[in-house]
């Protein structure tokens, strides 16, 4: 057995014949089916984004002192390395915690990914591979096949450039969401427009959405609308970590803020605020001590 | 320093795009080669590359060409060909032009006589009819992938009033003509009977499963035979459409193929990789079929072919490019007899002594009808 059976096996053809499934269940609705099943599979994968979502934020809020160690630091990139690995350790931050469990998620949405194309198939070559990989005790979906592919009567096994008019549509709103989604992690960010990570960070903030707006153009309708449900999920979750104040894009809205979500800059959110307390002495101990004098205050009280 | 990173991460992200908008673009569409028998001459039909290839039967000599006049580079479509009246029909879609036309030319020079446009793909085989009042040479009738079937005069190259007729799902299998029916089954389910002159419908039936190829005639009763991707052989009468009840068979997975009927048994392939031979009343498995393809490597195969008649025996191509006679559930011959080159989607043709097998590379081979020795071997040139 070859690498791509194993694939197919244990990641493809679960996910498509759970999509399958749910196509029969919910009437005939691919797009529907399209819905439910990323809700489920983001559902499924919260535990391992979690990490990554509390990863990024605690980065963002150790910017402050990565930036002050930057400056202190240089012209000695070696002094640098060692004071930031040092932080990490102190404040017992993994960099790479975050890296991992989107590693986890990779073989997830390429697999969404396919299921999803493979479902929509309706060319010959394209069936012959769905008929493959149908379990036996999905026989009753033969009887359905091709699929209802049409929502709202766009083709969702075609891309926007080969249905036109509305279906033009979904690049926007995947672009839009993708930005929506990426702004409200980096709103938090404090100082907004400074160093190299917060730089990068405002390039990945225009970039990806530009990105997938671009892909989404070139791709299947179904995976446009997948890409679609996926951020609003991301966008509701990340809400509930860190806070909805990026949701409130129109405000001090400017090209700078769509460029890198300068807004952070201007009003301190919450978590912002929670930083500012952190650097307050450059170090973020006098912060934590603080907090740990008063909780002594209260106990002594009582 | 800053800067050079931003454009680094620029860069990796413009090359992602670059590779996912690659993999992740939609399939495009694609079949498989079309392979005609008509005399003395072999005609393939392929996207790949760009030619209708005429071939000498006995030899596998090429003896000439068909190439739609276009200055495309990108994927063409073709359906197989098919004669009539001493003209070859051949449906021909450009994917980047986003044209589709029936080409009609001359077998022997190549030159187009005329052209007829379709609203998508042709991918299956035209057929032709001859009528000899109205229309002394003929109609030929053709199909698409929007559900569209047409009937043009020979002659003219126009289409019939009172056609096109829309089916609700594409359709890929030939229209079969019988007396003053065409019976069209289609992806959605049904099998459509169309008076031949005027395009009307005269019944359809819906069989619960996708039709992607021809049904076939029994005229000893007048019932129509199709194959279907419920897994079903279902049969219909013609005169009424009324499924005829009492039959029952269902393979272990969709049947793509037409059945073939021979000594007033039916003949089927289906993608579970079995030949079964059914009582043509019942349904009935006749024993000692199936015959599984597996057998042959003592791996799982898969059938999208029609089996084909070679008197004593029946010839199978397997998805994995594999071609076998069978008998009494027996396999005589196998070719080749070392490792395919490629996969075999095409339904192999048993004319005179040769069985002609197209390969999905272009390749075509021809092997003794007994022995299944190889006889010639047509591989057509590189592209480009």
């Amino acid at each position: 057995m070859g690498i791509t059976d194993i694939w197919t096996v244990i990641i493809l053809r679960p996910m498509l014949n759970a999509l399958l499934w749910l196509y029969q269940v919910l009437g005939g609705q691919f797009w529907l089916a399209i819905i439910i099943f990323t809700v489920i599979v983001r559902t499924l994968m919260t535990p391992f984004m979690l990490p990554q979502q509390r990863s990024a934020k605690r980065m963002q809020e150790l910017q402050p002192r990565l930036q002050e160690l930057q400056k202190k630091y240089a012209n000695d990139r070696e002094k640098l390395a060692q004071e930031q690995m040092r932080l990490y350790k102190e404040v017992g931050f993994n960099p790479l915690g975050g890296c991992l469990p989107m590693l986890l998620q990779f073989p997830i949405w390429i697999g969404l990914y396919q299921s999803i194309i493979q479902a929509l198939g309706h060319q010959p070559l394209q069936l012959l591979n769905l008929s493959q990989n149908i379990y036996a005790f999905m026989s009753g979906i033969w009887t359905a096949i091709p699929l209802n592919r049409y929502f709202l009567g766009m083709d969702l096994s075609l891309t926007p450039q080969q249905v036109g008019g509305l279906a033009f549509a979904l690049p926007v709103l995947v672009a839009f969401t993708s930005w929506l989604q990426a702004r409200m992690t980096t709103s938090t960010t404090p100082g907004g427009g400074e160093g190299q990570a917060a730089s990068m960070n405002q390039s990945m903030t225009l970039m990806m959405p530009l990105m997938f707006g671009f892909f989404s153009l070139n791709f299947s309708n179904g995976l446009s609308f997948y890409f679609v449900v996926s951020n609003i999920i991301g966008i509701i979750t990340q809400g509930f970590i860190s806070g909805w104040e990026g949701l409130l894009f129109w405000r001090n809205l400017s090209l700078s803020s769509i460029l890198g979500g300068g807004r952070a800059n201007k009003t301190p959110s919450r978590s912002t605020a929670a930083q500012a307390e952190v650097s307050a002495d450059g170090s973020g101990k006098g912060s934590t001590s603080e907090r740990k004098k008063r909780k002594k205050k209260r106990r002594r009280k009582r | 320093m800053q800067r050079s990173r931003v454009l680094g991460v620029g860069l990796v992200l413009l090359l992602l795009t670059l590779v996912l908008s690659a993999c992740g673009a939609v399939p495009v569409p694609q079949d498989w080669p079309g392979l005609t028998v008509d005399g003395d001459s072999v005609y393939v039909s392929t996207g790949v590359p760009r030619q209708v290839y005429i071939l000498n039967a006995e030899t596998g000599v090429q003896e000439g060409t068909f190439a739609p006049p276009t200055d495309s580079s990108g994927i063409i479509y073709w359906s197989p060909v098919t004669l009539g009246d001493g003209i070859a029909f051949v449906g021909i879609a450009e994917e980047q032009a986003g044209t589709a036309h029936l080409y009609a030319f001359d077998p022997a020079t190549g030159q187009e006589h005329w052209r007829v446009p379709a609203r998508n793909l042709i991918l299956a085989a035209p057929t032709y009819a001859a009528d000899g009042s109205e229309h002394p040479s003929g109609i030929v009738y053709f199909a698409d992938t929007a559900g569209w079937v047409y009937a043009v005069d020979v002659e003219t190259g126009s289409v019939l009033p009172g056609w096109p007729f829309q089916a609700e799902e594409a359709v890929w299998a030939a229209p079969l003509v019988v007396d003053d029916m065409v019976y069209v089954a289609s992806m959605d389910h049904h099998v459509y009977a169309l008076d031949t002159v005027t395009g009307a419908e005269i019944w359809s039936t819906s069989v619960g499963g996708a039709i992607a190829a021809s049904p076939v005639f029994a005229e000893a009763d007048r019932i129509l035979y199709v194959g279907a991707f419920d897994g079903r052989v279902h049969p219909l009468r013609t005169d009424s459409g009324e499924l005829v009840s009492g039959f029952d068979f269902r393979a272990d997975n969709w049947i793509w193929s037409e059945p073939l009927l021979a000594d007033d048994v039916l003949h089927v392939t289906s993608l579970d990789g079995r030949l079964y031979t059914l009582d043509r009343a019942t349904g009935a498995v006749v024993p000692p079929y199936p015959y599984d393809s597996a057998e042959i490597t003592n791996a799982a195969d898969s059938i999208r072919a029609a089996p084909a008649d070679a008197g004593d025996a029946v010839i199978i191509a397997t998805e994995s490019g594999r071609v076998a006679a069978v008998s009494n559930a027996q396999r005589l011959w196998t070719w080749p007899s070392g490792l395919p080159e490629a996969q075999i989607y095409t339904t192999p043709v048993v004319a005179g002594d040769l069985v002609y097998v197209v390969l999905m590379n272009g390749q075509v081979q021809a092997l003794n009808v007994e022995t299944g020795a190889p006889v010639w071997t047509f591989t057509p040139p590189e592209p480009g």
